[in-house]
């Protein structure tokens, strides 16, 4: 598949403030890509960069081959956007705000619109400002899908979304896909990412800390292995263990905690000297894994030096 | 300090107003009031001063205007009423402001009630009034003195105390108006027509004998009751406490509902006084095929309509009234000219012509035309730099519209209300000037009602150039400055022999006086040019930076 977004070497600074720092990334077409991190990571800086609301410091960016500052007139062609932050007029009900960015945009089926207000039980005849920030998000979502582009950059889209609304917005994502077209999603509520992308990156303080599937980035993952014992059993045992993180002990001693990374092999061999009552391994989530980068223990900046791409 | 309570934040949020009012107003008082001598130098200046006077009865009640208290109470009869202004913005943003940025729910979950919140912002206003007032009081005292006029450090207090009990009424009205309304936009506009309209009915009485009556329902009719700067004229404690009591009903009435409704809704009315509802079931809301929702130009035309009215009224009502009046008056104002010389030279200099002629008068008065144009062009270039500071243009600019499209097609919606207004008050001008009998140029009345717009789209010019750098508070105060600094250099550098570069550098000069000499050309076209220039460097800035919130 060929790249509809090539990002290289871009930077962007606020005046002494840091922005991004040297990112470098591809989106294949027709793929969801995810782009995870915290608030203030620097997300909506490389969004709003890529829309040609920010002006790069150095480096390229591309949409479809062409460059997001010179040709961003042709690229919002191919493009819907969702901002973070949605700002519209207070005084246009949803219905003319609606039409008012069909007019900008050209191109919008009017059945596919009234399609999309109704998959998303949206009532176009309220004035923004009577819209809760739900039904705010809601016509943030339609009209960017309103005009079937080829690319979605949406900015943390569910923001606000009731699960009802959540599920229905995955379904429209996985059209999206099936239809062949591009979503580049920023969000920092896992489980979304984790349902919807085929490939995340996550970038910490402007940086890029990784960029691969979610499969492989559930292979960097840790385990939690919680073992019941008969009888209490000395922690000393299990922490110079290959591979054990840290071990907690509870239950006057009966039961251990392990945080765990890479084989299980020995603490398996050491947990049978002792009499195990039980023994369960709990799979890491995508909000685990993404809490280890942040966590600020070195680790993350060990798996920096590492991106994978 | 200033964050432990609701009433020290809100009041720390008022200090530049405080002294932006306060030394505004003061200073315009300690100006007349230094100006009174010049006016009354001999017997026969103060006789035409008060013949002049009676005729502009209207303004206020002339009484004792050949003192220094009398003149200033009279001169600015209604005129000082502009300070109302600040409270009728604060009273209708007090509560429905918060509501409307969703901060009311924040500070409705502190451990404080509803009556608690209220009374602090409230509080926080009143004190700010009060502040004011002890400014202008303060300022006034001082340009009294400065006169040897005959009203003392009391009567001065008290002046300031009758300003601020005014303005609170319309504060109060503004609070209780903003009970009834979604946005404090609304309430604000309402509140603004009622002191128009209570200034007008205020009038009623000094110009139709028999009609006190009417007056009296106006709460401006009790302020005029006061003349504490008049000696001999003082103070009518009952027509204070009047106001008092009215802005304490008014202010009570509306914390009472605040209390009582739903935070962010408005106070349910009788279902008598309903607005029939348009019921639109959502899938026929759209299309909705509205012509300004076709384009940014038709979108931004639509957003102009209401305060392109407002303005066009108050233009083109000012510029038909001067023309009105200004036969009536003639007369008196040259019996003045002969005793007070002063005057006489200030128009003559300012108005670049003979100060006997009433073409001379109306070319001096049509000099606030192109002032009022380019106020409203200030307001239009500051809703400009606030919609990119709130993020309006996000979604606008994710379209594929080219920036400068967007940049010009705003600014294209702005010099069409500039022509509108340019073009109405022409034609009320020359309605007026037939009906009131007045000979004038046709020629130089076009010249005088049309060489407005191209000042109005410099100062727009200008906004838009600015707010490529500034936020909109800096935007909008430094055309203000620019303003108010072009008007003195204008109306004040004249009598006080200004080089002639220096009076250059005020924009009004290249209006020149079109009434009297016909269309500077040149200087047009030279303003022309400049704003051209200006709007191309707003748009090359406006399409290379950063989009910001």
């Amino acid at each position: 598949m060929p790249a509809i977004i090539e990002v290289e070497s871009l930077s962007k600074s606020y005046g002494g403030k840091r922005g991004i720092i040297d990112l470098s990334f591809q989106v294949e077409e027709g793929e969801i890509f995810g782009f995870l991190g915290p608030n203030g990571a620097g997300k909506t800086t490389t969004i709003r960069l890529l829309m040609a609301l920010l002006r790069a410091d150095s480096g390229t960016a591309r949409i479809a081959g062409m460059d997001v500052w010179e040709q961003s007139v042709e690229i919002k062609k191919l493009v819907g956007y969702l901002p973070a932050e949605l700002s519209l007029d207070p005084s246009l009900t949803g219905g003319q705000i609606l039409e008012y960015f069909g007019h900008l945009r050209g191109g919008v089926d009017q059945e596919y619109l009234k399609k999309l207000i109704a998959r998303l039980d949206f009532d176009p005849t309220r004035k923004f400002r009577q819209y809760s920030s739900g039904n705010k998000r809601k016509i943030g979502i339609i009209q960017a899908f309103m005009h079937r582009p080829r690319l979605l950059v949406l900015d943390e889209p569910t923001n606000g979304l009731d699960p009802l609304n959540q599920q229905e917005f995955d379904r429209m994502i996985k059209e999206v896909r099936a239809e062949g077209r591009t979503v580049f999603l920023s969000s920092h509520i896992l489980t979304e990412v984790e349902q919807s992308c085929s490939r995340v990156a996550i970038i910490r303080e402007g940086q890029l800390v990784r960029v691969s599937g979610v499969a492989a980035l559930k292979d960097i993952k840790r385990h939690e292995l919680t073992i019941t014992f008969a009888g209490a059993v000395p922690v000393e045992a299990f922490e110079a263990l290959q591979g054990v993180e840290s071990v907690e002990s509870v239950d006057d001693g009966h039961t251990l905690r392990l945080d765990v990374s890479g084989g299980q092999d020995a603490i398996v061999k050491a947990a049978a000297q002792y009499s195990v009552v039980t023994m369960s391994s709990h799979e890491p989530s995508l909000e685990d894994i993404f809490l280890r980068f942040y966590e600020g223990d070195g680790n993350a900046d060990r798996e920096a030096s590492h991106v994978v791409q | 300090m200033w964050f432990s309570s609701i009433y020290l934040k809100t009041l720390r949020d008022f200090r530049i107003a405080i002294f932006g009012w306060g030394l505004g107003i003061g200073l315009l008082m300690l100006t007349v009031l230094s100006t009174v001598s010049a006016l009354e130098s001999t017997a026969a200046a103060r006789a035409s001063l008060i013949s002049l006077a009676s005729s502009f009865s209207w303004i206020a009640e002339p009484v004792a205007v050949n003192t220094p208290g009398g003149y200033a109470t009279w001169k600015y009869g209604f005129t000082i009423l502009v300070m109302a202004l600040w409270p009728l913005l604060v009273g209708s943003r007090m509560l429905r402001a918060e509501e409307e940025r969703g901060s009311m729910d924040a500070l409705l979950s502190l451990p404080r009630g509803r009556w608690r919140v209220a009374l602090e912002k409230l509080a926080a206003m009143w004190t700010a009034l009060l502040v004011i007032a002890l400014i202008i009081a303060l300022l006034v005292f001082a340009g009294g003195a400065g006169v040897s006029a005959d009203f003392g450090l009391g009567g001065a207090l008290l002046f300031g105390l009758n300003l601020a009990l005014i303005c609170g009424v319309f504060g109060s009205i503004a609070l209780l108006v903003s009970q009834f309304t979604q946005e404090a936009g609304p309430a604000a506009g309402v509140t603004g027509g009622l002191l128009l309209l209570f200034i007008v009915v205020d009038m009623i009485h000094r110009v139709v004998p028999g009609t006190e009556w009417l007056s009296r329902l106006s709460p401006v009719y009790y302020y005029n009751l006061s003349k504490p700067l008049v000696p001999g004229y003082g103070t009518d404690p009952v027509a204070m406490l009047v106001l008092l009591g009215l802005s304490a009903l008014l202010s009570g009435t509306a914390l009472w509902l605040f209390v009582k409704r739903d935070i962010a809704r408005t106070v349910t009315l009788p279902r008598f006084l309903h607005m029939p509802e348009r019921a639109v079931r959502p899938e026929y809301a759209l299309p909705v095929n509205d012509w300004s929702l076709r384009s940014i130009y038709a979108r931004s035309m639509a957003k102009l309509v209401v305060p392109t009215f407002w303005w066009t009224v108050a233009i083109g009502g000012f510029a038909a009234w001067m023309v009105f009046i200004v036969e009536q008056t003639a007369q008196k104002l040259q019996d003045l000219y002969n005793s007070a010389p002063l005057l006489k030279d200030t128009i003559t200099k300012v108005g670049r012509g003979d100060a006997n002629t009433n073409a001379s008068i109306l070319s001096f008065l049509y000099l606030i035309l192109p002032v009022m144009l380019m106020a409203f062009a200030v307001t239009q270039a500051g809703r400009w730099a606030a919609d990119e500071e709130d993020g309006l243009h996000e979604l606008v600019l994710s379209t594929p519209q080219p920036r400068l499209r967007v940049l010009l097609s705003r600014f294209g919606a702005v010099a069409t209300a500039t022509v509108i207004i340019g073009v109405v008050t022409l034609v009320l001008t020359a309605l007026a000037a037939a009906a009131g009998g007045l000979a004038l140029d046709g020629g130089n009345l076009t010249a005088a009602t049309l060489s407005i717009i191209p000042m109005g789209l410099l100062m727009a010019a200008l906004g838009y150039l600015f707010s490529g750098w500034l936020r909109t508070a800096i935007d909008t105060g430094l055309l203000s400055f620019l303003l108010v600094i072009w008007f003195s250099i204008t109306f004040i550098g004249p009598e006080l022999n200004l080089p002639e570069g220096v009076l250059r550098l005020s924009a009004f000069y290249y209006y020149g006086t079109p009434l009297l000499h016909g269309l500077p050309l040149g200087d047009m076209l030279g303003v022309l040019a400049v704003s051209a220039m200006a709007l191309v460097l707003a748009s090359a800035r406006f399409v290379r930076k950063d989009i910001g919130r």
